[in-house]
């Protein structure tokens, strides 16, 4: 369900403060999304890499060993306020569609 | 009990590195997804998260290699990467012209073949030549210098003419057996300038 969105919102979640990949999950999930669903973070940020959306660098942490951090890029950002636009566009699509399923059902 | 105790998640990392190994990914870059996620495993659980909420995958092998893949830590064939190597290999030579003494109705056949009784047909075994060396030339002249020697050339790309050969596998002097498909005379060309 999450597939295409998800890269996104691991975007959102680095772009004001470096994480490491666990931190980019706990903070995904105080923000409300708890379930990745199928698969995981990890390929998807390896392909944000890839692609150069994120930079990382190593650091320790908290009293922990050195991790490696995640941060949007700056052509990360730009994906990301292009995917913003896009996600709500399919949105208030996909949210139209569904509204008169829902009126139905309810 | 916890699905994923500390042992467990450890002997999930190994076995990605392990995959990774298999893959080819370089040790250090192997090394470091490791300790992301072995440091990342031991901090869910800590926080009463499991590997497999964590990871969404419980096999650890596909896992490792999706994000290998992903990475771009695998080398793909891809036909994007196939059009910009600079050495390609070229399939040129094969087979070989079956005439004269290769496919031979044996010589007692057409003393011996009568009207009601006729002899099977008798195929010498193929002769064996060296591969000519052609490195150094065009691949025009390589692939005529070939032709003379008995193999079929099956395609130069009329683009690569003047391209340079640069490496032949079997080396020149290999002696090997025409007409056995398998033997296969491949030559790498330089593209060719201007």
């Amino acid at each position: 369900m999450l597939r295409g969105v998800l890269d996104l919102c691991l975007l959102a979640v680095v772009v004001d403060e470096p994480a490491y990949g666990y931190e980019m999950t706990r903070r995904l999930r105080e923000r409300g999304l708890s379930t990745v669903g199928e698969g995981s973070i990890y390929p998807l940020l390896g392909r944000l890499e890839r692609e150069g959306l994120v930079a990382t660098h190593r650091a320790a942490s908290d009293g922990g060993p050195p991790r490696k951090y995640y941060r949007t890029s700056t052509s990360g950002r730009r994906a990301l306020a292009e995917g913003v636009q896009a996600w709500r566009e399919v949105r208030g699509e996909v949210d139209s569609v569904l509204a008169a399923i829902e009126a139905e059902v309810a | 009990m916890t699905a994923f105790g500390g042992g467990v998640s450890t002997a999930f990392v190994e076995e990605c590195r392990q995959e990774w190994k298999r893959l080819g990914v370089p040790d250090g870059l192997a090394e470091e997804m490791a300790a992301e996620l072995e440091s990342d495993l031991a901090e869910a659980e800590a926080d009463g998260v499991s590997a497999a909420e964590l990871l969404g995958e419980s096999d650890p092998r596909r896992f490792a290699a999706t994000w290998a893949r992903e990475r771009g830590l695998v080398s793909e064939p891809s036909p994007q990467k196939r059009r910009r190597r600079v050495w390609p290999w070229v399939v040129l030579a094969v087979f070989l012209l079956v005439v004269g003494g290769t496919l031979a109705l044996s010589t007692f056949g057409a003393g011996s073949v009568s009207s009601h009784h006729s002899h099977p047909l008798v195929v010498a075994p193929p002769p064996r030549v060296a591969v000519p060396n052609v490195v150094g030339l065009e691949a025009c002249r390589a692939s005529r210098k070939l032709l003379a020697g008995g193999f079929i050339v099956l395609h130069v790309p009329r683009s690569r003419c003047h391209a340079v050969v640069v490496a032949q596998r079997p080396a020149a002097g290999t002696v090997i057996q025409r007409l056995k498909p398998r033997n296969m005379v491949k030559l790498r060309l330089r593209r060719a300038r201007g």
